[in-house]
């Protein structure tokens, strides 16, 4: 049997009927789907983060029983050149070996010493060698110079950078004209900005890097966080383990740098679940304000639909065309949502306490924000097509 | 040859444990061309027998044969393109779709049928010039009286040639010129088409305006009269 449907026009026509409907339809439609959206790009933001963070070739030494985390894993100062000396398959560059001691805390980066009105910031402070270059190639230095040691300097991320306070263009014309620099208060000591680089789409951006011997001094620390090696080629993870598990004395455990950052990951799950269920539950109360609005816009019309039915439309028909009616305003409110999460959300800086990341508006985020508006909008007129079709026609033709 | 057949039929309704019956082994014959008025009091089951008729409501029992179709044994989406074939029907309160303008309120049930566009059009406007309102195909309903309104209804209950024209209260909310002119309209497509009519009213005079009136009292024919020629 064919199915004859109403004519577009006719759904098309009946949002007319009530522009305030139309609005809250609309309007709810758009929340709902920002929501998802938001939700979405803060996870796909801080899983893309941590991805990206980690290099394929790199291996990142901890001390054992830091539970695979650099802010409470200690090394002793020593231990990272008697793992360049003692281990084999540690890559090499112009014969000096890429192993990076690296200390990492979480420290007030603030900006008001240099006059600027801003708040602190609660900013991760990487204290470094020269080889973190080399170890982390994601790092590019964008304007000035590596900090020196023992100077009181410091070059920040270019999310640090905003997060402090700083327009990050306007720093970097700063230090290329070699400008007198400005200053941050790191931890309550006032150090000079002298570089700043970009490390897009990880964790890093968000970071200050410091020389490692100042954070040391800065934060009366005698043992560094962790040592990132890049391994030769040919060389394996499995390599470094057993190099740490063999050294006892070093209380040293090894572990893929993608794994370390996947263990981050894992570890923030409950954050992610948590800003995804409040966005849900946003997300849920609007959905419902939605529906009710649909629902009123469909019950009101009862007569109408039963008197279609007595034209000989049959239910496929009727409940087609108020799903076309239904989608039309909730996928208008998608693509709204989708245009302000694309012009709003995304590239916002998140900061937390492994660094930054950047919410990602990409097509995966608008498919989640068109598939919740396509919910909404078979949701909103599922419930009063039940409503209004299970009435026999007789019922419904004497509805108010 | 009867247009309608209907043979010991029966509606029942059931109200908790009560069963109410609307309609008590009616038998009933109309035959092709005629216009009958169904006439009662309140709840006498008149309006429940034209939506039997219609193939909107089912019996309890009984049979209904329209044009030698038997429609109690037809499923719920054959019922449907029977009625798009076969019944027209009139509301009491009209039931146009405010958003559509006359002319497409009486082309919606065309495009049940597989017509062109120009057969389409065709036949929408012979309707409109048949209840003379062409002049108005494009309004809305909003912009046009009670009479106009109840006047496109019946467009577009005859657009798809219907053998059988329903028509529930036509002039009940209608003041006495307007009802006037749509009684002097149905009248006129019995008497010149041969439409086969059938109307519920509360109105004696209107009930005139046909060739045989049906009495219903609680749920069973009373009473048939039937004139060799309707008031004017």
């Amino acid at each position: 049997m064919i199915v004859r449907f109403l004519p577009f026009t006719y759904a098309a026509r009946n949002l007319g009927r009530s522009k305030a409907r139309l609005a809250m339809s609309v309007g709810g439609a758009m929340l709902v789907a920002l929501l998802a959206m938001g939700g979405t790009a803060f996870v796909l933001g801080m899983d893309g983060a941590l991805r990206a963070s980690g290099i394929d070739r790199n291996v990142v030494l901890l001390g054992a029983g830091s539970e695979e985390s650099a802010e409470r894993s200690e090394i002793a100062a020593a231990t990272p050149g008697i793992v360049v000396a003692s281990l084999r398959g540690i890559a090499a560059i112009d014969g000096i070996p890429l192993a990076s001691p690296e200390v990492n805390v979480a420290l007030t980066v603030d900006a008001r010493g240099a006059g600027r009105d801003e708040p602190d910031a609660g900013g991760l402070v990487r204290g470094i060698t020269p080889t973190a270059f080399l170890v982390h190639p994601q790092v590019r230095i964008r304007a000035g110079r590596t900090p020196t040691a023992g100077s009181d300097e410091v070059m920040l991320g270019r999310s640090a950078a905003r997060a402090a306070g700083f327009d990050d263009a306007a720093l970097a014309r700063m230090l290329d004209a070699g400008t007198e620099p400005p200053q941050v208060r790191i931890d309550g000591r006032a150090c000079r900005i002298v570089g700043l680089f970009d490390a897009p789409g990880t964790v890093m951006d968000g970071e200050a890097w410091m020389p490692l011997t100042d954070v040391l001094v800065l934060t009366r620390r005698e043992t560094v966080s962790a040592v990132v090696l890049t391994l030769a080629p040919g060389a394996t993870v499995g390599q470094v383990d057993a190099f740490a598990q063999r050294r006892i004395d070093l209380e040293l455990s090894a572990i893929h740098e993608p794994e370390y950052y996947a263990v981050q990951g894992a570890f923030f799950r409950p954050v992610q679940v948590m800003v995804a269920a409040s966005a849900g539950l946003v997300a849920l109360g609007a959905l419902l304000g939605g529906l009710n609005t649909m629902y009123g816009a469909f019950a009101s019309r009862v007569r109408e639909l039963a008197m279609l039915q007595v034209l000989g439309y049959g239910r496929i028909a009727v409940v087609a065309s108020m799903a076309q009616e239904a989608l039309i305003a909730t996928m208008a409110g998608a693509l709204a949502a989708a245009a302000l999460a694309a012009a709003f959300l995304d590239g916002i800086a998140i900061h937390f306490s492994m660094g930054t990341f950047a919410l990602v508006v990409d097509e995966r985020t608008v498919a989640v924000g068109l598939a919740a508006g396509l919910i909404t909008g078979i949701a909103g007129c599922m419930a009063p097509a039940v409503h209004c079709l299970r009435m026999p026609i007789p019922s419904a033709l004497k509805a108010d | 040859m009867a247009a309608i057949e209907c043979r010991a039929l029966r509606k029942d309704y059931r109200r908790g444990d009560e069963v109410i019956h609307t309609l008590m082994d009616v038998d009933l014959s109309i035959d092709a061309g005629g216009f009958v008025a169904l006439m009662g009091p309140s709840g006498s089951g008149k309006t429940t027998l034209l939506n039997l008729l219609a193939g909107i409501d089912r019996p309890t029992a009984g049979s209904i044969a329209v044009d030698g179709t038997e429609i109690t044994r037809l499923g719920r989406g054959a019922l449907a393109a029977w009625r798009s074939g076969t019944v027209g029907y009139v509301f009491q309160l009209y039931n146009l779709v405010p958003v559509l303008t006359a002319y497409e309120n009486v082309e919606l049930p065309l495009l049940l049928h597989p017509l062109t566009r120009a057969e389409r059009h065709r036949r929408v406007s012979e309707a409109l010039e048949l209840v003379g309102l062409a002049a108005r195909h494009s309004h809305l309903p909003r912009q046009l009286s009670g009479g106009q309104e109840q006047r496109v209804a019946i467009a577009r209950a005859i657009v798809t040639r219907p053998r059988l024209l329903l028509a529930d209260e036509p002039t009940g909310d209608l003041d006495r010129e307007s009802a006037a002119q749509v009684m002097d309209l149905l009248a006129r497509l019995n008497r010149e088409l041969g439409q086969t009519i059938v109307m519920v009213t509360h109105d004696p005079a209107t009930a005139l305006r046909a060739l045989r009136t049906v009495h219903l009292e609680k749920g069973s024919i009373v009473d048939a009269t039937v004139r060799a020629e309707a008031a004017p």
